[in-house]
This record gives C-alpha cells, structure tokens and sequence, in this order.
C-alpha cells in the first residue's frame, strides 16, 4: 500500500518510466507466452520450443536491466529525512521499490495475458479476434500452471533483481577492499556528528570520506583490460566459426554454437570496456590545458564513468549485433517474423530507455554540483555546451567502435 | 521611483518577499550598504537573513520593493542580465562550500575566472594566490574531499574572492564550523575583504562575528529591528486560551 501511496504522487515522467517499465514486461510476457503457444502446437517437437524459450532470456534480460534502471531512479523510493524520521531507511525503502517494480511489472503481465487470450480469440468481442489463433495455438487448452509460470518471471526476477541493487550498503555503495577499509576506519573513529541523520546518500558517505579519504572521483573504474581481452576473445570465436560463411535462418533456430557464442563474449566484452572507454574519453577530453567547458566535462564523464559507461556499453553491443544481422546477414524486419520483431524491438527500446535513464540518474546525482555552479555564476549555456561536448565525445568514439565489432564478428577469414 | 543616495553601493528599499507556499519572508525591509563596509546582517535562525541576501544579490526577485546596485534598479532587470551581473560583480559564499568535487582544489578557486573568459594560466597563478593568503596554499592539488570542513570554506571564500567581486554575499559561512576555526575563518574574511575593498554582506547569527563587523543590521520574523532581543516572555494571560491537555 505504502509503494502505492508514494507511487501515486509522483511527476508525469516517472510514471512514463514506470509505464515503460510495464510495457517492457508486458511484451516480454507476451514473447514467453507464445513460446509455450509454439510448444501446446507442435507437442512433437520439444526442440524447437525449448530454442523459442531460450531465445526469450535476451528480451527477459533487457527488461530486468531496464527495471533495475528505473527502480534507482525513482524519486519516490529514495531515502529521504522525512521519510527516515518515521522509521523508513533505506531497507525499508529498498522493499518499497521492489513492490514498486513488482507492481509495474506485473501490470505488464497482466495485459500480456489478457492479448494474448484476445489474439488466440479465447477473448472475443473486440477487433483482431483469433487474428493470430494458428500461431499461437488456439483451439487448445491453456495450461494454468504453466503460464502463471512464465507471467511470474519477470515480476519475481526484476524486483529481486531491483531489491539487490538497492540493497542498503555500508560506506556509500563502494565494494571489496575499499568498503571494508572505511568500515574499519569508522569502527576505530566514529567520525564527527555534523549530519547524523544519515539519510541522503551525501551525508552518509561525508563522516567516511573524511575518516578514511576514499579514492577520488575520477578514479579510473577497473575491468577494461578483461573488457578488451573478452572482445577480442569473442571477436577470435565468432570469426572462427564463421570461417566457412554462415547463413543465418530466419527464426534463428539454427545458430551455430560458436558464432553465438563469439557475439555473445564480444557482447559481454563492449559491456565491460564501457566504463573504461568512457573514462578514457573524458580523460582525453580534460588533457592540454583545457579551459572551462572542456575540464567540466571531461571530469564529469571520468566521475560518471561507472554509471553512464555501462549501458552505453550494452547498447554498444546491442547496436552491433543489429547492424550485422541487418546488413551482413540481411535479416531485417520482415524477416524475424512479428515475434522475433517484437523480441528484437523489445531488446532494443529496452537498453536505449536504460541508457536515457542511467543519463537521468546522473542529472540527478549532478543536481546539486550544477546547483553551485549556478551560484557561483556560471552562464547556462556554458553547461549545456558541456552536456553538448560529452554527449559529442561518447557519440564519436562509441559509434566507429560499434560498427568496427560489428564488421569484425561478421568477418568470413578469407573469404 | 526614488534614486538611491549616491554613496551606498546597494540599496534596498521596503523588501517584501513570500515564498511560493505562502510562507511569509521579508516583511519590508529596507538597508544600505556604503562602499567598502563589512556590514552584518544578524538575527536567528528563521528572521529572513538567507532571504535577504539573496533578494539584494538578484537570486530572488522580491514580491515588493526595490533593490539598486550602484544606481542601476536590479528588481526590474531581465533574468539573463541580473545572470550577468551575479557573475561579473557580486560572489557568494555560503554555509556549505559548494565545490565540484570532480575538480581540484585549486582549478575550483580558478573555475569562476575560467567562466569569465580569463586564459587558463592566468586563472591559475590568480587562484593559487589566493589560495595562499588563505593558508590553503599547501593543498591546491589535492581533491576536495580530501580536505576538512574548515579547508574546504576557506577554499570556498578563495573561490569568491578570486575574480575580486565587488560585494561578496557570506551566507552563515562558518556555520559548521567549530569556534576556533570559525574565528579563523571569519578573520581572513575579513581582513582580505578591508584590504582589496571589497564590501561585504555578512548573514550570521553569531554576535561574536557581527562585532568583526563596521554595522550590524538586526532582523526579525522578517523585519528590521533595533536589536534581535526577543521580548520576555509574556505573562499567564492569554494561556488559558490554548487548550492543551496532553
């Protein structure tokens, strides 16, 4: 009820998220459902069905990653001094934006379900009816159990999913050696009482800060070099399979192990040098003498690294493995069918929203930084060239890498 | 419209402020400052102080009243001017330093130069300067977080004075401050201000620091009072009309 209350009261553009949110599990929701569709209609062939499924954990993955972007972007579900003087704090809060999630999701599901009966013409009296009846296995019963299933998924996976990321942490959400020496460092000197309240995410992180100096801003996020070596690893794959020229089918059924698993490792590569790259980016973007709009943004891009860098990463990869299947492998729209084109759509949409989204987390982590500078004098139209300047930088290195792997996967050696 | 009296760098005549709640702020408050004076603006916490100061440097529009900067009327100037002339003029300080934590200690102090055009080296040889006439000299490359509260204000007043304002706003600016460093910190103010004649409005609620002052202005409930007292407390009549019984 509570992640009602709070939900309700919130601006048109987090209930668009919200909605998206929901119209991301409802498609997702819908893709599973026909796979079972594929498998009441063709009991023969478990094979086949069991691909179909397989084929849904790519949609299921954007959509969770989506959620989990949303859910921290939440306003509502922050923590907050009001809500923390009555004994809300970031766990409680924390259930609260998994429920939020939940609800959003299940939502989706719902109306997945309800399209589903209406395509199969289980549902009559509105237009459309049984227009997809032999796709989707009309004339047969649905079995209960099986569907509440596969509509539980997403819900159950994305609000579990939200409630780890979330999950209140000691030392303001840093990780391993780092988190454990401020915990130390407090334990020894409890820091001075200036904001005990502890409830925004600054002020809980201001006491450890001081006690133990934490690594500045603009530290360099690890995980490029192993980001390099799995793209290149999946470039090796992917190339190796497609030695002797490779002919996808349409449905996709038939990929061969290798070539998947090369784009699936040059995928997993491009998500892991996000960060990195983007450091990289705003370092080079900062060095000679820089003036003002250059240093703010090139430091701003090397602080908002971690947070800006991996989806861009994954829509990187996204973005690849759709210029090769359009243009080398020529399986475009039409192609895919209205499922598989759903499927795809859904990855798509799902992972730009998560970078649109993870650019609006910025802003608001940014928001009091940009407060200052205002103060301070700075015109708007320095920060807009700066958002300008960033976005630019990203654009020119992100786009040649994209389609650079996306040729190099798609590369027959020799041929 | 009456002009103001030539010798007072701002002037502000019968403020009235109301927050957008309705709550109330300035209650016509009227102030003039000379050239070059350190004046104090005291009273406690909730008498309109922050409101105030930012009425008359042109982050606020009040609802009524006037404000003059050097003669030229800031209440009737359009928002990109009033912008500008925040930038060029005036600086501000206020309780919490307020840097970019992704910048270093001493291109934070520069970047206000920077904004205005003026090339890096420059920027960097003003801001380093200051930096050192506020004993922070000696951390200019660390970053911010790595210094304590009293460093990071004193880096923070560096930051306003270095594009040499003409009158420098100081919203509570030792407020997180212990005693020792708030006298300290006060006390550079101060000094650096009196010797580049730089006027000063200073917003505190510590009599301590308003003695540091040329004037002391005094506010209450958002008004101008002689001194901010608050008046005893009243007798047992009108008790009995609030019907508490807890």
């Amino acid at each position: 009820m509570l992640a009602l209350r709070l939900g309700r009261r919130s601006g048109a553009a987090v209930q668009l998220r919200r909605l998206m949110v929901a119209a991301a599990s409802g498609g997702t929701g819908f893709l599973l459902l026909s796979s079972l569709g594929h498998a009441l209609a063709h009991p023969e062939a478990p094979g086949a069905a069991t691909v179909r499924l397989a084929w849904c954990a790519a949609p299921l993955a954007a959509t969770v990653y989506f959620a989990v972007a949303v859910a921290r972007t939440d306003p509502g579900t922050r923590p907050r001094p009001g809500l923390s003087a009555i004994g809300l704090g970031p766990g409680r809060l924390m259930a609260v934006s998994a429920a939020t999630t939940a609800l959003s999701c299940l939502l989706g599901s719902t109306l997945a379900l309800l399209f589903f009966l209406h395509l199969r013409g289980d549902l009559t009296g509105m237009p459309f009816d049984d227009g997809a009846a032999a796709l989707l296995a009309a004339g047969r019963p649905l079995p209960l159990p099986a569907t509440l299933t596969l509509l539980a998924l997403v819900p159950l996976i994305a609000s579990a999913a939200t409630a780890a990321s979330l999950r209140p942490r000691e030392a303001g959400g840093l990780r391993g050696a780092a988190r454990r020496r401020i915990a130390d460092a407090r334990r020894r000197d409890p820091g001075p009482g200036t904001d005990d309240d502890g409830t925004t995410e600054a002020p809980a992180e201001a006491p450890a800060a001081e006690t133990a100096a934490p690594p500045a801003p603009t530290a360099a996020p690890d995980g490029l070099p192993w980001g390099v070596a799995v793209l290149v690893a999946g470039l090796g794959v992917a190339g190796y399979a497609n030695r002797a020229g490779v002919a996808l089918t349409p449905d996709l059924s038939l990929v061969p192990a290798g070539l998947l698993a090369g784009w699936a490792l040059a995928a997993l590569g491009l998500a892991l040098i996000g960060p990195g790259l983007t450091h990289l980016c705003g370092r080079g973007l900062q060095a000679a003498r820089p003036g003002a709009v250059r240093l703010l943004a090139g430091r701003v891009l090397m602080a908002e690294a971690s947070r800006i860098g991996r989806p861009l990463g994954v829509v990187a990869a996204v973005a690849a493995l759709a210029y090769a299947l359009v243009l080398r492998y020529d399986l475009g729209g039409p192609v895919l069918g209205p499922l598989g084109g759903l499927g795809a759509l859904l990855v798509a949409g799902c992972t730009a929203a998560t970078l649109v989204t993870a650019a609006i987390e910025v802003r608001q982590v940014r928001a009091e930084t940009m407060l200052a500078l205002l103060r301070v004098g700075s015109p708007a139209a320095t920060l807009r060239a700066c958002a300008a300047l960033r976005a630019g930088v990203l654009l020119a290195v992100f786009g040649p890498l994209t389609v650079a792997v996306a040729e190099l996967a798609s590369l027959t050696p020799g041929g | 419209m009456e002009a103001p009296p030539d010798n007072d760098v701002l002037w502000a005549r019968a403020l009235h402020f109301t927050h957008r709640d309705r709550t109330p702020g300035l209650n016509g408050v009227s102030l003039g400052v000379r050239d070059g004076e350190i004046l104090a603006v005291g009273g406690p916490r909730g008498s309109g102080k922050t409101t105030l100061l930012r009425c008359v440097s042109g982050m606020l529009t009040p609802t009524k009243g006037e404000v003059w900067f050097n003669s030229t009327p800031v209440h009737t100037m359009r928002p990109s001017a009033r912008e500008r002339l925040r930038r060029e003029r005036f600086a501000w300080v206020g309780p919490e330093p307020g840097l970019v934590p992704e910048l270093n200690v001493w291109e934070n102090a520069a970047l206000p130069l920077m904004l205005r055009g003026t090339g890096r080296r420059k920027a960097k040889e003003r801001a380093l300067d200051w930096l050192e006439r506020l004993d922070v000299g000696a951390v200019a490359r660390r970053n911010p977080r790595e210094l304590d509260q009293a460093q990071r204000q004193r880096v923070s007043i560096a930051r306003a004075l270095a594009p040499s304002p003409t009158v420098l706003f100081a919203d509570e600016p030792t407020a997180p401050l212990h005693r020792a460093d708030r006298v300290h910190v006060l006390r550079t103010l101060m000094t650096a201000a009196r010797s580049h004649d730089i006027t000063v409005v200073l917003a505190t609620n510590d009599l301590e620091a308003a003695a540091l002052a040329d004037r002391v202005v005094h506010l209450l409930d958002g008004r101008r009072v002689s001194n901010a007292q608050l008046p005893p407390a009243a007798g047992t009549e009108g008790r009995a009309a609030c019907s508490l019984s807890v």
